[in-house]
């Protein structure tokens, strides 16, 4: 009973460290508008979730490592009104993504575009967001 | 004057009784007027101003956010999602247990709004800052916007409980779909009013 317990515990410890904040903020509270990015990766995971999704991609440096990054999205009803749907998401694709770069954290953005490898382009911004256009 | 020839047969003795006829018709017109007065309905009392209700904030609102509508909102909107990671899961409440316990969550966030209408309950502990300065107000400036406007303030608070009726009515039927189409809603109340009283400017600005 113990260890149900304790292993319990682990799973939800492991499960709050992998989510990013999840509070109610201004945009540029959380994202630096002077700090734009263009992702290209692939997709480790992707979590269609309300009130925003969150892509999960390993990004190659020029060093041949690769960063972990985070992208925050919309929500998924928004997205899906878009066109973008949660079929169109499979592990391991490749993914290019515009947005702009956490405050706090480098390597956590808030999505603005996101292309399929099909070529499919599709606007993931959150409410709040600049007005540079992405939208349209 | 014939003070004989009165209708009053019963004040009539009682005036022969006194010597001076003049005296005797004031003392009519004064019994007349008590009579008069004593028609005319008493003047309305005014009701006791109300008592201060008994509500006694412990919490901040900083607080309530943080520690009660936060944790469980998250629970609503995480109870149905998608997560794609070496193939695609569908999460959604199942068993009784699991939808009573988003209900419970629900309800939290649904009766906590009221926590937040209590109008002497603090933004924040004196002297803390803005959690995003130079973005979102201080809780000072916040305070200030809820009192100048607590109409508004409370218009969307009760937005904010509005979009968790429909949260509430897909927990009972367990329709998982419906759950997860109105957590859209529920954010959008959450956006709605802090741009509202949080972060005004920054709003401004991105535009």
């Amino acid at each position: 009973m113990k260890t149900k317990i304790i292993l319990v515990l682990l799973a939800a410890a492991a499960l709050y460290a992998v989510q990013p904040a999840q509070a109610h903020h201004a945009f540029a509270a959380e994202y630096d508008v002077d700090k734009p990015v263009e992702l290209k990766g692939i997709l480790t995971k992707m979590e269609w979730v309300n009130p925003h999704g969150w892509i999960y991609m390993d990004v190659k440096q020029p060093d041949g490592t690769s960063k972990h990054w985070t992208v925050e999205t919309s929500g998924p009803n928004q997205m899906s009104r878009r066109g973008l749907k949660k079929a169109d998401f499979s592990d391991g694709m490749t993914l290019v993504v515009k947005g702009y770069q956490g405050k706090k954290d480098p390597e956590l953005a808030n999505g603005r575009t996101l292309v399929l490898p099909d070529g499919r382009s599709f606007y993931i911004g959150s409410v709040g967001g600049p007005n540079d256009g992405a939208d349209r | 004057m014939n003070l004989t020839g009165l209708r009053f047969p019963v004040i009539v003795p009682f005036m022969k009784c006194f010597r001076h006829r003049h005296a005797a018709g004031a003392l009519v017109l004064v019994a007349a007027s008590l009579l008069v007065g004593c028609a005319a309905p008493a003047p309305e009392q005014q009701p006791p101003p109300p008592a201060d209700p008994p509500f006694r904030p412990v919490a901040t609102i900083r607080e309530v956010m943080n520690s009660v509508i936060d944790p469980s909102i998250d629970v609503v909107w995480n109870s149905v999602k998608t997560v794609i990671d070496n193939g695609t899961t569908d999460h959604a409440p199942a068993a009784d247990e699991d939808w009573a316990e988003v209900r419970r969550h629900a309800l939290i966030v649904s009766e906590a709004a009221n926590l937040l209408m209590m109008h002497n309950r603090p933004v924040a502990p004196p002297g803390a800052p803005s959690l995003a300065p130079g973005v979102e107000l201080t809780p000072e400036e916040i305070r200030a916007l809820i009192d100048k406007n607590p109409e508004g303030w409370n218009f969307y608070v009760q937005q904010l409980q509005d979009s968790l009726k429909p949260a509430l009515a897909a927990i009972d039927k367990k329709d998982s779909q419906a759950l997860f189409d109105v957590g859209e809603k529920i954010d959008e109340t959450c956006e709605n009013c802090h741009s509202v009283f949080w972060y005004p400017n920054a709003v401004a600005s991105s535009k």
